[in-house]
């Protein structure tokens, strides 16, 4: 089993120690440490049923581990449920993607933009005013996402309507209409056109250089050449091999458990 | 006919409040409260106590506390029944868990708390229920004349738009949106920072002070609180009302409401008696039950649909970006049924992209 470090000099910005996650019997994720520094993409990649998705659920709080710890800037947020999670910085994008199917592209934004201040009853209804500022501000950075998204024709479309690749976008766009510390993303290109899939790989490189910790599952080894500064691959619950992309794909461990 | 029809208005109007205060809960956010009626029945049940006066020992009927109070804080009281009972009830069954589980804890509720009000006569007086309360403005007009009935109905709809105000406010705030994002992905509005706990909670009170106060508003019409009225049964009656009307639409669930509770509840009263006794009563129900089946399989939206919230009402401008072919002020209301046809990146950048 290895622990994954950040590599040397980088301060981490998240740190999971010796997480286990066990569902029907199964330990899905089997004493995984790892840690990811601010500024830095971390891939995962592993056949299907490695246990990455449920490794995301654990950081992000829709899983609660059984035993481990998930520490953010040093603060232990294991036990956080996952909406004081995100006040914190975690954000995520989910395997099936999770659009507001009955919200329109640019309410999607909305709600991601204004959170747990949208959500609050007292805000929303006392507060007309701080709200009515802070509304502003969400609507215009969505109509400047949108537009970088070349979704404008799609803004005031319900989320269900719209084709595969284009939830995978609203998904990410809500997601940069929060300022994350930590962005967790499950598969975030799959059924992406070429070109905005592209724009996308762009887009975690930024989000990323501006300070951001990423953690990104992905299949598609390209991307992960392209995004990822480290990379770990997961099986059977536990991390086999970590190092750069190049190191990873010439270990001996990967090439037993994809070629087996 | 005047005092009929007074009276179709005046229990229009309760039932108008009910389908607002269930579309709450379950239009906007998403929670199946097959209990709905039971949060009714504790408002009224308040506002009853509240007014019938203290019990004594030659009291015909028993029932818990008793007071006088005048009839405006009756109804605030009937209010605060509905919250209070809520507020328990949704304290367990508004946790985390899948919605059907939910819709059965509270059908299941909705049965027991029948059973026990029933069955138990030291606390609820058993199926005898209350009796004698009060109209209120008696002393300003008789209660039994036409007048009282139309001022009592003028009342209710005074009651109605102020209801109607808050729930649109509600529903249009950023909260409300929060609701329905909830409602869609409850996991993803929670990963976005929404407390999905804390807003079902809350809309679950706001909804049991609303079907409270339409209980408080009924049993002082009534002048009976009985719980033959108030079975499982009344609550699927709203729930269609809310799914022919239009489902989050507060103006679909007037109309849903009116052809329901009016046309397919009131309007057989008037008919002649056919078949064996019981028959009528039973039709109405095997046709509301016809109703929701038709109403899921043809048109699930309802009459009215839920209404889309386009970009221009929440303060955007014009698209950055404008679609081929159209003008900017075109594009914002540009019909979603061909935008789906339209491919990815297809619109590129025509006007006043300010960056890549």
């Amino acid at each position: 089993m290895i622990a994954v470090q950040t590599p040397q000099g980088a301060r981490p910005l998240v740190e999971v120690e010796d997480l286990v996650v066990t569902y029907g019997g199964v330990r899905a994720v089997d004493g995984v440490t790892l840690s990811v520094a601010a500024g830095e993409v971390l891939g995962i990649v592993g056949p299907n049923g490695a246990g990455k998705s449920t490794l995301l659920a654990a950081i992000g709080g829709q899983m609660r581990p059984e035993r481990g710890h998930v520490r953010l800037d040093g603060a232990d947020i294991t036990r956080l449920p996952p909406h004081r999670r995100a006040r914190r910085g975690v954000v995520r994008t989910f395997q099936d993607t999770s659009e507001f199917g009955r919200l329109t592209v640019f309410e999607n934004l909305l709600v991601a933009g204004l959170g747990e201040q949208g959500a609050s009853l007292v805000a929303a209804t006392l507060g007309a005013r701080a709200q009515g500022r802070r509304t502003a501000v969400a609507v215009a950075r969505a109509t400047e996402l949108i537009s970088r998204f070349e979704l404008d024709h799609l803004r005031d479309a319900y989320a269900m309507e719209l084709s595969g690749g284009q939830r995978r976008l609203v998904e990410v766009m809500r997601c940069l209409m929060r300022e994350p510390r930590l962005l967790l993303l499950d598969e975030p290109t799959v059924g992406v056109a070429p070109h905005l899939s592209e724009q996308l790989r762009h887009e975690y490189r930024r989000i990323a250089a501006s300070g951001v910790a990423v953690l990104m599952i992905e299949h598609v080894l390209e991307v992960v050449e392209a995004v990822c500064d480290r990379v770990i691959v997961m099986e059977n619950g536990a991390v086999i091999a970590e190092g750069s992309f190049d190191e990873v794909m010439q270990s001996k461990a990967v090439q037993d458990a994809y070629l087996g | 006919m005047s005092f009929y029809i007074a009276t179709v208005v005046v229990i229009f109007g309760i039932d108008v409040l009910a389908a607002w205060a269930l579309n709450l809960q379950y239009g906007l956010a998403g929670i199946p409260n097959f209990a709905f009626i039971v949060f009714q029945a504790a408002g009224a049940y308040t506002a009853a106590i509240l007014t019938l006066g203290p019990m004594t020992a030659s009291s015909a009927q028993t029932y818990i506390g008793g007071a006088h109070v005048p009839f405006v804080v009756g109804l605030i009281a009937s209010m605060a029944g509905g919250a209070a009972l809520a507020a328990v009830v949704g304290a367990f069954a508004m946790k985390r868990m899948r919605a059907d589980y939910q819709a059965a804890i509270l059908l299941i509720l909705a049965l027991i708390l029948n059973q026990f009000v029933t069955t138990d006569t030291s606390l609820f007086n058993g199926t005898s229920g209350l009796a004698n309360i009060t109209r209120p403005l008696g002393s300003l007009i008789n209660p039994n004349s036409t007048g009282w009935q139309w001022a009592y109905a003028g009342l209710v709809w005074a009651l109605c738009a102020v209801v109607l105000f808050v729930v649109q406010r509600l529903s249009r705030s950023s909260w409300g949106r929060a609701l329905r994002a909830q409602r869609d992905h409850d996991a993803a509005a929670a990963a976005l920072g929404c407390n999905v706990v804390a807003l079902k909670l809350q809309v679950f009170v706001i909804g049991g002070a609303i079907a409270g106060l339409s209980g408080g508003l009924l049993v002082f019409y009534l002048q009976a609180w009985n719980t033959g009225t108030w079975g499982y049964e009344e609550t699927l009656a709203i729930f269609v009302s809310i799914l022919i009307g239009g489902v989050a639409n507060n103006w679909g669930v007037i109309v849903g409401t009116f052809l329901v509770q009016i046309v397919f509840v009131e309007v057989p009263n008037l008919l002649p008696q056919f078949g064996y006794i019981g028959l009528v009563d039973a039709l109405e129900w095997i046709v509301i039950g016809l109703l929701w089946m038709i109403a899921i399989a043809f048109r699930p939206q309802g009459v009215i649909p839920e209404r889309r919230v386009r970009a221009a009402r929440l303060g955007a401008g014009a698209p950055i970006r404008a679609v081929p072919g159209e003008p900017p002020s075109r594009a914002a209301s540009r019909p979603v049924g061909s935008a789906q046809q339209v491919p990815l990146g297809a619109a590129g950048p025509v006007s006043g992209s300010s960056e890549q």
